[in-house]
């Protein structure tokens, strides 16, 4: 059984997931993956919507990309069981114990903190990786080609300032 | 409070009425897209802290290859599916605060989470328990954009339109959609194949 397939099958394939989600035949809209986060937001603090524009305003990508995460999480799940058998529980990934620390309340706090940003930042934005830079950059957008641009950056300099150069191991 | 299961419940179906209302594929469909959505991600491995976290550290280059590679492709094939009548531009309004500012949040985030909130769920479906930690964040960021969404849209600043890079050319876009695709397929294959491995992922071939 195939685990694990190259970056060019990768790529092949989530471009012709694109463009079978664009497509008329398909879902004809974009892939988006972080309006999600605010929908469920608002389901589990059950938060009113006459209330809350926001979530009048996000209530149909919010459950079309609620809907579709549970795929994710389903697929993800049974192939982590039963083909890649990459199912574990695990606290500190392995590359942050070789360039950051071995202190699993250090991963924790930083993991919630940076979860926590990483939501606002593409709120703010209007997108993430998947609704700007994939299905925004292709579509030649203007406002996800700065998206791109500018994650690329900040990405970058946190990757050089915040990690070690050196493996300690 | 006392009715919250029933309230959550309610929401829950809601979401799936919602979703089959629409005009955006049925709950089925979605839910299929999804599933190969992150079985792709999974497959190529790029959900792993080791690739994105790696790849602010320029130690690991498989996510910007997949990624150039994914909307080169797409690109050019989106622009001649909508001249066929298949499928049309959905493009985000250009804000340049909440660009500008998010992006930096966003891209200051992703290194540090070594998720993204696409790669995320893959990886909580798989057991990390960090992520899962970082997913309650996430939730709560969700939480409090929604609470002061008034406050965010002041930082966000003026919608100065839905302008695609295509649209600057009249008689030309398609050549444009083209090339813009060519060049970021050739981005991605000129980007030199450096890989950072996790050691503890037996379910890792190389």
């Amino acid at each position: 059984m195939i685990k694990k397939i190259p970056w060019w099958v990768g790529g092949l394939l989530m471009a012709l997931l694109l463009l079978f989600s664009f497509s008329i035949f398909g879902a004809d809209r974009p892939i988006g993956a972080s309006t999600y986060v605010p929908y469920f937001a608002g389901m589990i603090f059950d938060l009113d919507p006459e209330k809350y524009v926001y979530l009048t305003k996000i209530n149909q990508p919010g459950s079309w990309e609620g809907v579709m995460l549970l795929g994710v999480l389903f697929g993800a799940f049974f192939n982590a069981i039963f083909i890649t058998k990459t199912f574990r529980l695990t606290i500190v990934p392995a590359a942050w114990k070789k360039y950051k620390n071995n202190s699993v309340a250090s991963r924790l706090i930083w993991s919630f903190v940076s979860g926590f940003f990483l939501i606002i930042g593409a709120r703010l934005a209007g997108g993430c990786t998947s609704g700007h830079f994939m299905s925004g950059m292709s579509q030649t957008a203007i406002s996800s080609i700065i998206f791109g641009v500018v994650v690329m950056i900040a990405l970058f300099i946190t990757g050089k300032l915040f990690y070690k150069d050196n493996a300690d191991v | 409070m006392y009715d919250k299961d029933s309230n959550m419940l309610d929401r829950v179906l809601s979401m799936f009425q919602t979703v089959q209302d629409e005009s955006h594929g049925s709950v089925i469909l979605v839910f299929i897209i999804g599933i190969f959505f992150g079985s792709i991600i999974q497959y190529a491995k790029v959900h792993k802290f080791e690739k994105i976290a790696g790849f602010a550290m320029l130690k690991d280059t498989v996510v910007p290859k997949m990624l150039f590679l994914a909307i080169g492709i797409t690109s050019i094939g989106l622009f001649f599916m909508i001249q066929f009548g298949w499928a049309s531009y959905h493009i985000k309004p250009i804000m340049l605060g909440g660009l500008i500012l998010g992006g930096i949040i966003f891209g200051v985030s992703m290194a540090i989470f070594g998720k993204c909130p696409g790669t995320g769920p893959v990886s909580v479906a798989e057991g990390r328990v960090d992520i899962m930690v970082g997913a309650i964040g996430g939730i709560l960021g969700g939480l409090v954009f929604t609470v002061y969404y008034d406050k965010f849209q002041l930082i966000m600043g003026t919608n100065l339109g839905k302008i695609s890079l295509t649209s600057y050319f009249e008689d030309t876009q398609g050549f444009v959609a083209l090339i813009f695709g060519i060049i970021l397929i050739a981005i991605s294959i000129a980007i030199p194949l450096i890989e950072e491995i996790d050691e503890d992922d037996i379910g890792y071939q190389k």
